[in-house]
């Protein structure tokens, strides 16, 4: 559904992707695992289109039938509407705006007021504390509710693909368990994942097939159950001994 | 001091300050979006009072169609600025921007007195704007009425739309943080000249308002009252369009206030008094009385 | 430091070209001419005592003009004839009334009581930051002006003073410009000069290595406002008149465009900007007188500032100090400067 061919990105004057290729097969969980500074942003971000590459290509594909579009150049806003959600690092739910109008701006693009209406109660349904601070601003969220707005709000474009950013950081191990779930329940419901995430044991444990990032370029790739047995991934990201 | 003649400043307080309000909403709105004081603000006040001169003066339109071509000419130069002097600037440092719209004050100023000459002109409005009307003890003229209605007519409607409509969220969305509104599907430059596009017609519509109710319109008259509108703006919170109104009616009632109860020796000073105001708010509250702290932006 | 210790030299024989050109342009231009010289040279003063400030140390200050101004009231007091000012000033207090100073000490004058406004409003108001505090200068140049206009005893009001003597000669603005200059240049290269840079690069930091910074601005700010009282002190008497609105916003605004444009921290930027707006308005002038299109040169000017703003936003020259010789070079090349713009 999504591939990314020998990318090449700056980030702020760095070359902070270098030559990097994955692919995304359709209703998979993919994840991209590494350490900080990696280049893990910086490959989400030139997905959605908030960064450029300056090299290489992203092609997707929305439907088996339909053809391939390439991102490469396009600007966030049509990535949007072309089914990409982009859940972003650190949450960056909108704080001047109350709960449920975080998740409506979610669904900008939307049309069907009907379907908006039905996904906003499904959301509630599956996060029911967002319904019932529906009208509390963003910013007095506690972080654990932040992150689930921010998975709502991804979720309200009804995308075809979503990427999630370090959903787990900074949130205490009980909450990270019901985030990793909801990712699962997530693809269930069809909706292809591409998962970046310092927590490598988590992510490889949900993922159908994952990548290890390091300095901007991939280092290893295979199956969730590969890299989670791999000698290397073990000692580097899983803290054996 | 007798109560017929409080009553009377209170009211001409209430004028000032709707019109400052007005133009302390454009600010408010156009800061809290691009993080930039728009010093030519209160030159746009200038354009509007003079297109509406020209709208008065050209056919015997009626007054609704005049505020129509008021706030369209004030949502055309804004836009035009945004496009031509904020956009290229975004991203640069705050001063840089404040600096270019200072440049872009000085060319709006020369050009304007260079076409319309430095002279003063008379203000005229239709005879019925002029007739007075009787509250109470109070006699004021349907102008007068007329400004104050307006003010608060635009500013339900503007609040309205900020708060309720899916566009309105949108901006407020994009005034917070531009990567996140894009990932949302959100054309921020769209929103961005949205932004300038309905403060500026607000800032036109007060010079509007301010040519009927002084009578007198010069090329540079929109400059002092653009500066004090950004007290306002300040005393309310900047970025804050509730902020901007309080702001806007506490100033128009402090100096009318300042001026007509203290004795006449110091009414010379209400500039310094309105300037005073700003650095102690700046220093005592710096977020002003609604603002939040706007300083960071994702 | 490379370059100190053959300044001292250097500037010597600088000053001295430039005295001799001082004495030639004084044999062979009128007295108009002449008296552009002289605002050229009291504009490099504005200039590169605005540097200080705005440049070295990151305040954004639209101060200037009302330094100007009260340096230049104090100046045109102190040497009225008393009899004079009996009859102008009444409400001035009886010290100052009987007073009646040769120029210099009045310049200084003039000078120091910027520089203790500078001071006084310097500590509340400095602590704000950016476009903020840009806003607050501008203010300040609102109250000097409704003070100067409303005290009227003092300061003969909107009528100003006028028919003063034309005090100021090309020899008074040169040698001013020399002080200014190297005062300017051994602080540049002084560890407070440093500071300043530090304070302008990032505040936190340099709070964190010891810097007193609330100190150093008010210090910066109170330079600048020094040679602004002193360039306010020359400019009246070369004009002889002071009226409340002599300095003001325009004035304001050219000076930062002297600043921004010629490289925030560069010396030779801002005093190269300085002369050169100063003599293409001069001889804009005529132009517009002909065509009848008066303020078409301020456009321009705008206009270029916002050209250079957003393609060389560092300004000519950055915080470098070119020498003669690689000036051709740099100007032709895609030089970015390490410094930016203060914040």
């Amino acid at each position: 559904m999504l591939e990314i061919e020998d990318i090449h990105v700056n980030r702020g004057g760095t070359h902070a992707v270098r030559g990097l290729s994955l692919t995304v097969g359709r209703g998979e969980i993919v994840s991209l695992i590494g350490a900080n500074g990696a280049g893990k942003t910086t490959t989400l971000s030139a997905v959605s289109g908030l960064l450029r590459p300056r090299k290489g290509r992203i092609l997707y594909r929305p439907d088996e039938t339909a053809g391939a579009i390439d991102l490469t150049a396009m600007k966030a806003e049509q990535i949007v509407a072309a089914g990409i959600s982009h859940c972003p690092e650190a949450r960056q739910i909108f704080g001047n705006l109350t709960v449920t109008e975080n998740l409506r701006i979610g669904a900008y693009l939307r049309r069907d007021a009907e379907g908006v209406a039905k996904d906003l109660a499904d959301i509630h349904r599956r996060f029911p504390i967002l319904e019932e601070r529906g009208s509390v601003p963003g910013d007095k969220l506690s972080g654990g509710e932040q992150m689930m707005l921010a998975i709502g709000r991804a979720l309200m474009s009804r995308p075809k693909l979503i990427l999630f950013d370090e959903p787990s950081l900074g949130l205490a191990p009980i909450l990270v368990e019901q985030i990793f779930d909801i990712l699962e329940a997530v693809r269930a419901d069809g909706v292809t994942v591409l998962l970046v995430e310092q927590n490598a044991a988590m992510a490889l444990d949900i993922s159908d097939r994952a990548y290890v990032i390091e300095a901007g370029e991939i280092t290893l790739s295979g199956t969730g159950r590969e890299l989670a047995t791999n000698a290397d991934v073990q000692r580097a990201y899983l803290g054996a001994a | 001091m007798t109560f017929p003649y409080l009553l009377d400043q209170l009211v001409n307080g209430l004028i000032l300050g709707s019109m400052y309000a007005l133009v302390a909403i454009g600010f408010s709105m156009i800061y809290g979006i691009v993080r930039l004081i728009n010093f030519a603000h209160g030159d746009i006040l200038t354009i509007g009072a003079f297109a509406g001169l020209a709208a008065f003066a050209s056919a015997d339109l009626p007054f609704p169609v005049v505020i129509l071509i008021v706030l369209v000419a004030g949502a055309v130069v804004g836009m035009v600025i945004e496009r031509t002097t904020f956009r290229p600037m975004r991203g640069s440092p705050q001063v840089t921007g404040f600096i270019a719209s200072l440049a872009v004050s000085i060319i709006l100023e020369n050009l304007a007195i260079m076409i319309l000459s430095a002279q003063p002109r008379t203000f005229h409005i239709p005879a019925y704007l002029n007739t007075l009307v009787h509250l109470g003890s109070v006699s004021v003229r349907v102008i007068d009425l007329t400004i104050v209605v307006l003010a608060i007519v635009l500013m339900i409607a503007l609040v309205t739309f900020v708060r309720f409509t899916r566009i309105g969220i949108a901006m407020r969305a994009t005034a917070e943080n531009y990567d996140v509104a894009r990932l949302m599907g959100i054309n921020i430059n769209r929103m961005i000249m949205l932004a300038f596009a309905i403060g500026s017609a607000l800032a036109a519509t007060a010079g509007l308002m301010w040519g009927a109710k002084y009578g007198q319109i010069s090329p540079l008259m929109g400059a002092l009252p653009g500066l004090k509108a950004f007290v306002a703006a300040v005393i309310g919170g900047v970025g804050s369009i509730s902020g901007a109104v309080l702001g806007g009616y506490i100033l128009g009632l402090a100096e009318v206030l300042f001026v007509g109860l203290l004795p006449p020796a110091l009414s010379g000073y209400r500039n310094a008094f309105v300037f005073g105001a700003l650095i102690i708010v700046l220093l005592v509250l710096p977020n002003g009385l609604l603002g939040r702290n706007q300083e960071t932006r994702a | 430091m490379s370059g100190r210790d053959t300044f001292l030299p250097k500037f010597a024989a600088l000053a001295l070209i430039g005295a001799g050109l001082v004495f030639w342009a004084r044999s062979v231009l009128d007295p108009y001419a002449l008296s552009i010289v002289m605002f050229v040279g009291i504009n490099i003063i504005l200039a590169v005592s605005l540097n200080i400030s705005n440049g070295f140390t990151g305040l954004f200050s639209l101060g200037h003009p009302a330094f100007m101004t009260i340096g230049g009231y104090m100046t045109a007091i102190l040497v009225m004839p008393a009899a004079r000012k009996g009859l102008m000033l009444p409400d001035l207090p009886a010290f100052l009334a009987m007073q009646e100073w040769s120029f210099l000490p009045a310049l200084v004058a003039g000078g120091l009581l910027s520089a203790l406004v500078a001071v006084i409003v310097g500590f509340p108001v400095l602590r704000l930051r950016g476009h903020y505090l840009a806003v607050a200068t501008l203010g300040l140049i609102f109250i000097v002006q409704s003070l100067a206009v409303n005290l009227d005893g003092v300061t003969r009001g909107a009528l100003g003073l006028s028919g003063l003597p034309s005090l100021t000669t090309t020899w008074w603005v040169y040698g001013f410009v020399l002080l200014t200059l190297f005062v300017c240049w051994r602080l540049k290269h002084s560890s407070l000069g440093r500071t300043m840079l530090a304070i302008r690069e990032n505040e936190l930091a340099a709070a964190c290595l010891g810097v007193k910074v609330a100190r150093t601005r008010v210090f910066a700010f109170a330079l600048g406002a020094f040679f602004a009282g002193i360039a306010g002190g020359l400019w009246v008497h070369v004009v002889t008149l002071i009226s409340p609105d002599s300095f003001s916003f325009g004035l304001a605004f050219q000076l930062v465009v002297m600043v921004v444009v010629g490289g925030t921290g560069s010396i030779t930027g801002a005093s190269l900007v300085a002369a050169v707006l100063t003599l293409a308005t001069e001889f804009l002038k005529p132009v517009e007188e002909s065509l009848n299109l008066y303020g078409a040169s301020q456009i321009a000017i705008a206009v270029g500032v916002i050209l250079i703003l957003i393609y060389r936003p560092a300004g000519l020259f950055g915080t470098a100090e070119p020498q003669p010789l690689n000036l051709i070079k740099r100007l032709g090349s895609r030089h970015t400067s390490p410094a930016n713009s203060p914040e």
